[in-house]
């Protein structure tokens, strides 16, 4: 295991606390969403401020793992929408903002990106002291394309080394693709039996902002909400299906999973399929249309026999 | 009583229990996830790992059938389930911060209401805990008053020595039976000394002071400024040794279908949605504040007992970093 050098992080705390600060204090957002660092050693949490003095409190360090443009969408409703919001993002979680515009579920003009250069966040926070190497960085950030986020009002003025790294769902994806139907579905049996349905897949998605989920309708009840195999099985392909296409890439729903399911791969699989048959993937662009969205005659309709 | 066994008789006992048709439960790996589940021989048992999920689900599952129903024209039968059929259970390897919740939860499944499917799980088990010897910073049972040495809800106790093997103490007549039934496995105890056990070295919470200030502070800007960040998910809930809400469903069709008890959370929306549409805890710092509430007010108020017995799981999983830990101090220096 190698060491990821993150020394440029303390320069982007610096400047992340020093334009944060000056934000508020002029006025120009009512709110900034960042990180905090928290009681546990090396831990970090999401802090909203609006208060130019509490700017001082925001970090970013490699267990600032949070998308927080969670936050901004209209499920998060601690969250005053009221005026020009501040927040700092990681290119992953812009991608994912992108989509949100593209869904018309925020405007651009309301608010204020914080872009931050990064080489990477731990892949997971049960012990938040660790220090990022190649195997401690989130699998996520072995396929980062998304190291210095553009189209920000600011970006840190920092260059993240970043190294090639095995690309773990590649490598995850294509072994699982090499297994018989059979074969591959006892593996996503296994791993469904262990879901418990607290769905903090589900609450941490950016794109999961239905006021009321499908999956919690009892009358008709439409997805079997017991946590048995039957409805995991059917909670985790809706959740995948209904991702297709729009989802960002930023694996919350994998990393919050206290059951460890590997469901990124469900995310990164439908990804695939969406680059082979419409070139789509998920960018810093905002699109008004998403691929499964829209109909060109250039579709693939093979299907069609 | 107090007795020594070896690593190997230890697992000749599990081994023998199992092959007289006895459930032992042990943690396990689960698809690369340590889980309190049934063994299938003594090989599959891991001791090195704190369960994600806590050692309630042996009496309280995450799912189980309550009842069935089948319509044939205009006949309906409806058929219980008979809490009989629960197997004779060993739960072996079970924390003290585990161990110590389910005498806790005792007293709210035998309570106005007795719930049978608990309760009957729970005479047919014997608990073996045993001692910790790793926590981490997210560990706080010293700071409710426990200890890695807790004996609380234990039939019996062992404390993993040096040079290897098991100090065992027996606190309860199921304890005494287990070690009378296998004597020949057991010897008696010797001078070695317990292994370094763990040290959370969270200080001790003053619960008094904390219940005092919970009295007085259902209105209170704290709960906002902790729960904004709060997501709405239930994981702290289902992975807490000591929670202990169900939902009850029907899923089935017309013709045949079952009852279910599932696992519910306080901090979903839906958890106190009225028929109506009205939600009383319309938002996530009311759903924050009722899990507080009840692990170091209401619970207290009611069976003079807390609601947490410091395990750390709530904080280690928990999405957005919220610290039940963290807040209880918090609460205790106001």
């Amino acid at each position: 295991m190698t060491p990821i050098d993150t020394s440029i992080y303390a320069a982007i705390t610096d400047a992340i606390q020093t334009e944060a600060g000056r934000i508020l204090s002029e006025g120009q957002v009512t709110a900034v969403v960042g990180y905090a660092a928290a009681r546990r050693k090396g831990s970090a949490q999401p802090i909203v401020i609006s208060n130019p003095d509490d700017a001082q409190k925001l970090i970013f360090t490699a267990a600032c793992v949070n998308n927080l443009a969670v936050y901004l969408t209209k499920a998060k409703k601690e969250i005053p929408k009221t005026g020009k919001i501040g927040i700092v993002v990681k290119g992953c979680d812009l991608k994912a903002l992108s989509g949100l515009m593209g869904e018309s579920q925020l405007k651009r003009e309301d608010l204020y990106l914080i872009g931050v250069p990064c080489a990477g966040v731990l892949g997971s926070t049960v012990q938040p002291a660790t220090e990022l190497t190649t195997g401690t960085i989130a699998a996520k950030c072995t396929e980062c394309d998304a190291h210095l986020p553009t189209g920000c009002d600011f970006v840190p003025n920092q260059t993240p080394i970043t190294p090639e790294l095995e690309q773990k769902y590649a490598v995850e994806i294509a072994r699982l693709e090499a297994l018989t139907p059979a074969e591959r579905w006892a593996y996503w049996q296994e791993q469904f039996s262990k879901c418990i349905k607290c769905y903090a897949c589900r609450q941490v998605c950016p794109f999961c902002f239905c006021e009321q989920c499908l999956c919690d309708r009892n009358k008709p009840q439409m997805v079997e909400t017991t946590p048995r195999p039957a409805g995991n099985t059917a909670w985790h392909i809706v959740r995948a299906m209904h991702l297709a296409g729009r989802c960002a890439g930023c694996a919350e729903c994998e990393r919050v999973c206290p059951m460890d399911i590997p469901l990124n791969l469900l995310n990164r699989k439908m990804a695939k399929e969406l680059k082979e048959l419409y070139d789509h993937e998920a960018s810093f662009e905002v699109l008004d249309k998403g691929p499964l969205t829209m109909f060109t005659d250039k579709d693939d309709q093979s299907f069609i026999k | 009583m107090q007795k020594y066994i070896n690593q190997q008789n230890l697992n000749t006992l599990l081994d023998t229990l199992i092959t007289q048709g006895i459930r032992v439960v042990a943690p396990r790996m689960n698809a690369g996830t340590p889980l309190y589940e049934p063994i299938a021989g003594a090989n599959e048992m891991i001791t090195d790992q704190l369960p994600r999920r806590s050692a309630k689900e042996a009496f309280f599952p995450v799912c189980e059938d309550i009842m069935t129903y089948e319509k044939e024209g205009q006949k309906v039968t409806v058929t219980d389930i008979d809490p009989a059929r629960f197997p004779e259970t060993l739960l072996f390897g079970v924390r003290p911060c585990d161990a110590a919740a389910i005498p806790v939860l005792d007293a709210v499944f035998s309570w106005d209401y007795k719930d049978e499917f608990f309760l009957e799980r729970r005479r047919k088990t014997t608990i073996v805990g045993l001692a910790c010897t790793a926590a981490d910073d997210a560990c706080f049972c010293t700071a409710v008053g426990l200890s890695p040495s807790d004996t609380k809800g234990s039939d019996l106790f062992l404390t993993p020595l040096e040079g290897g093997g098991y100090a065992c103490e027996s606190f309860s007549d199921k304890g005494e039976a287990l070690i009378a039934n296998n004597k020949e496995l057991f010897t008696e105890p010797n001078n070695s000394k317990s292994l370094p056990l763990a040290e959370p070295h969270t200080e001790k919470f003053d619960l008094k002071k904390v219940k005092a200030w919970l009295d007085e502070h259902f209105e209170d800007p704290l709960w906002d400024g902790v729960a904004v960040r709060c997501v709405g998910c239930g994981a702290c809930a289902f992975v807490c040794p000591a929670c202990h809400c169900f939902d009850i469903v029907d899923e089935g069709t017309e013709k045949a279908g079952k009852r279910r008890k599932n696992w519910d959370a306080c901090g979903f929306w839906k958890f106190t949605h009225h028929a109506s549409g009205h939600n009383p805890r319309d938002g996530q710092p009311k759903r924050y504040r009722n899990r507080i509430m009840h692990k170091f007010k209401y619970y207290d108020d009611k069976f003079g007992q807390t609601l947490c017995t410091g395990c750390g799981r709530c904080v280690r999983v928990c999405p957005v970093g919220i610290d039940i830990a963290g807040i209880v101090e918090e609460i205790s220096k106001k």
